[in-house]
């Protein structure tokens, strides 16, 4: 009878019902939205890495685990001592640097001849390998989503380029140049911002990091199978903190508008309050209904908010084909039990104010 | 079965104190229908709701069954009148967002009879409303007798012993006035449940048993 009376007040109310549950919804797109953007992009990011195929990726002591966010601060020279350690098959320095020309891209600067050899090399699509300094190679996710074909011009880091060709998305970045060509542009002749070692054994990573650590021991050393695990947002400097004050908002979004609503609910359906407490419901049958009711525009708006959630993604990666958001199970259920804790917690008080009125005075309202 | 002792009630509007009862005692018989009759503002309602158990009294006594009010918590006075009151309205007070069904059921599951009460019981007390073409029908879609009649069948569903009409015609023509208090008439004497019924209408007290007057919150005669 309660769930009857609950689904009749949400039938009637119809817009109120509508708001309450794009609210809710919000709050789980919001969630899951800035949880999957950020997983998603530091996946995608460590997934390309792991593509690179190197068993040991050698970084200054500072960097970051988000590569790109470093500049290009260690001697290229340090390919040659790493290249006579037995078992270190090939030894590939990469500069790093971030591109914001067409939305935020990492610029791998390869020596092509060492990238080759740890890589396996790239597999072409479109057009060839680079030979000249002006030229840049894009992997096919950034040439379908810019509409760019082999032999086409384009301009990264404010220098007129040549698109020499399109290869296989997955080896490390999505733009790739010759490593002294943007040596040259960012003024770091003879740096390098990474070394991607491969073994011939991956069996012998342990040892020759090992020996690494003796050659170059105020360096990161990482195991490349490690690496995947450690992309998480709580090892990456202040996105924790960044996540946790976007979930905090779409929750503050969700109690406010909840509490906004079942407290007006109340307020709409005080006469009826009166009557019921008039028949003998008790403060508990009372609570147990507009706690019900909240459940119920709660559910609906989880629903609506997952469905929401996986048409939004659809249309960034639509819009924006570069861009990966993760909609995991873990976070579709987490953001489902903060959606349904904050409107439980906002309809509380309204709840325990409707068990607080007055019958006489509540039969009486207009 | 309900016994009444100098009750008085007084309610404080902002810094005034404004007595609704000043000192009522009154006696009703268990299956006895009883009308209280008297002017707007004579304290006729007041002394409806603190009976119901839905105000509390300044002062005085009201023992229903035996049981002082007055020793009862919220919580036990919401537990009696779910067991032993039916209260009828002027305005019906029923639930819009229900059915006429839905309404005379939603008794039953506060009282926690819903499952236990059988169908034939909830059939019985809609036969003799008439109101088994008109349950699917919400109070909005229902006429004002039709509305009354609900509101009855929700106030006895669950045979309460009591049942407590505030003006129950108050809201209806001649004739829909006259169906209603014949019905509950009909319930004083099938049902044997007693009635307190409150009204302005001289000529609508005459379907009771008894009719006391009320005047300035006292009664005149009982």
């Amino acid at each position: 009878m309660v769930n009857r009376m609950v689904f009749a007040n949400l039938v009637t109310r119809p817009v109120r019902t509508l708001v309450a549950v794009m609210a809710i919804a919000v709050e789980v797109v919001l969630i899951l939205m800035v949880v999957g953007l950020t997983s998603g992009l530091l996946e995608e990011v460590a997934k390309r890495t792991q593509g690179v195929g190197a068993d040991i990726m050698v970084q200054p002591q500072t960097t970051s685990l988000f590569m790109g966010f470093t500049g290009a601060p260690m001697p290229i020279q340090i390919q040659d001592r790493l290249a006579q350690v037995p078992q270190v098959e090939a030894v590939a320095p990469v500069m790093l640097q971030m591109s914001t020309a067409s939305g935020v891209s990492l610029i791998y600067g390869i020596d092509t001849e060492s990238f080759d050899q740890v890589t396996g090399g790239f597999r072409y699509l479109e057009g060839r390998g680079l030979e000249q300094p002006d030229e840049v190679l894009v992997d096919d996710i950034f040439a379908h989503s810019q509409g760019l074909h082999a032999g086409d011009d384009l301009e990264l880091l404010n220098h007129p380029l040549r698109l020499a060709g399109i290869v296989e998305h997955g080896k490390g970045a999505r733009i790739f140049m010759k490593i002294d060509a943007l040596q040259d542009m960012m003024g770091s002749v003879g740096k390098a911002s990474v070394f991607f070692v491969k073994l011939s054994d991956p069996d012998h990573t342990g040892n020759v990091l090992a020996q690494f650590r003796e050659i170059l021991p105020n360096y990161q050393l990482r195991d490349m199978r490690e690496y995947l695990s450690l992309m998480t947002s709580s090892n990456i400097p202040g996105l924790g903190n960044f996540i946790n004050v976007m979930i905090g908002l779409a929750i503050s979004i969700g109690l406010l508008v909840i509490f906004i609503s079942i407290y007006s609910t109340v307020v709409e359906r005080t006469r009826e309050i009166g009557i019921l407490k008039s028949m003998g419901a008790s403060k508990k049958y009372i609570v147990n209904l507009v706690l019900r009711e909240t459940t119920l525009l709660t559910i609906l708006g989880i629903g609506t908010g997952i469905g929401l959630s996986y048409l939004v993604r659809s249309l960034i990666v639509h819009t924006f084909p570069t861009m990966t958001i993760l909609l995991t199970g873990e976070w579709m259920l987490r953001a489902s039990l903060i959606a349904l804790a904050t409107s439980l917690l906002g309809a509380s008080y309204p709840a325990l104010k409707a068990t607080r009125q007055d019958a006489i005075q509540a039969l009486a309202y207009e | 079965m309900i016994q009444v002792e100098n009750l008085r009630k007084i309610y404080r509007l902002g810094s005034v104190d404004v007595p609704a009862l000043r000192g009522v005692n009154l006696s009703v018989k268990e299956g006895e229908f009883v009308s209280i009759v008297g002017p707007s503002g004579c304290g006729k309602s007041t002394l409806l709701y603190v009976i119901g158990g839905l105000t509390a009294p300044t002062s005085g006594r009201v023992l229903l069954d035996g049981v002082d009010l007055g020793d009862l918590k919220e919580g036990q006075r919401t537990e009696l009148r779910k067991q032993k009151i039916g209260f009828i309205f002027q305005r019906f007070n029923l639930l819009p967002t229900l059915t006429a069904f839905g309404n005379i059921a939603l008794a039953s599951d506060i009282a926690g009879t819903l499952n236990g009460t059988t169908r034939s019981e909830m059939n019985s007390v809609i036969q003799m409303l008439g109101l088994q073409d008109r349950l699917k029908h919400r109070p909005g879609e229902l006429s004002g007798g039709e509305q009354q009649r609900v509101a009855i069948a929700r106030a006895v569903v669950n045979r309460p012993k009591i049942l407590l009409a505030d003006e129950p015609t108050g809201n209806l023509d001649t004739e829909n006035s006259e169906v209603v208090l014949n019905m509950l008439k009909e319930l004083n004497h099938k049902f044997r449940q007693t009635i307190l019924m409150i009204t302005h209408n001289p000529e609508v007290a005459t379907y009771s048993d008894r009719i006391v007057n009320m005047r300035d919150g006292h009664v005149l005669d009982h």
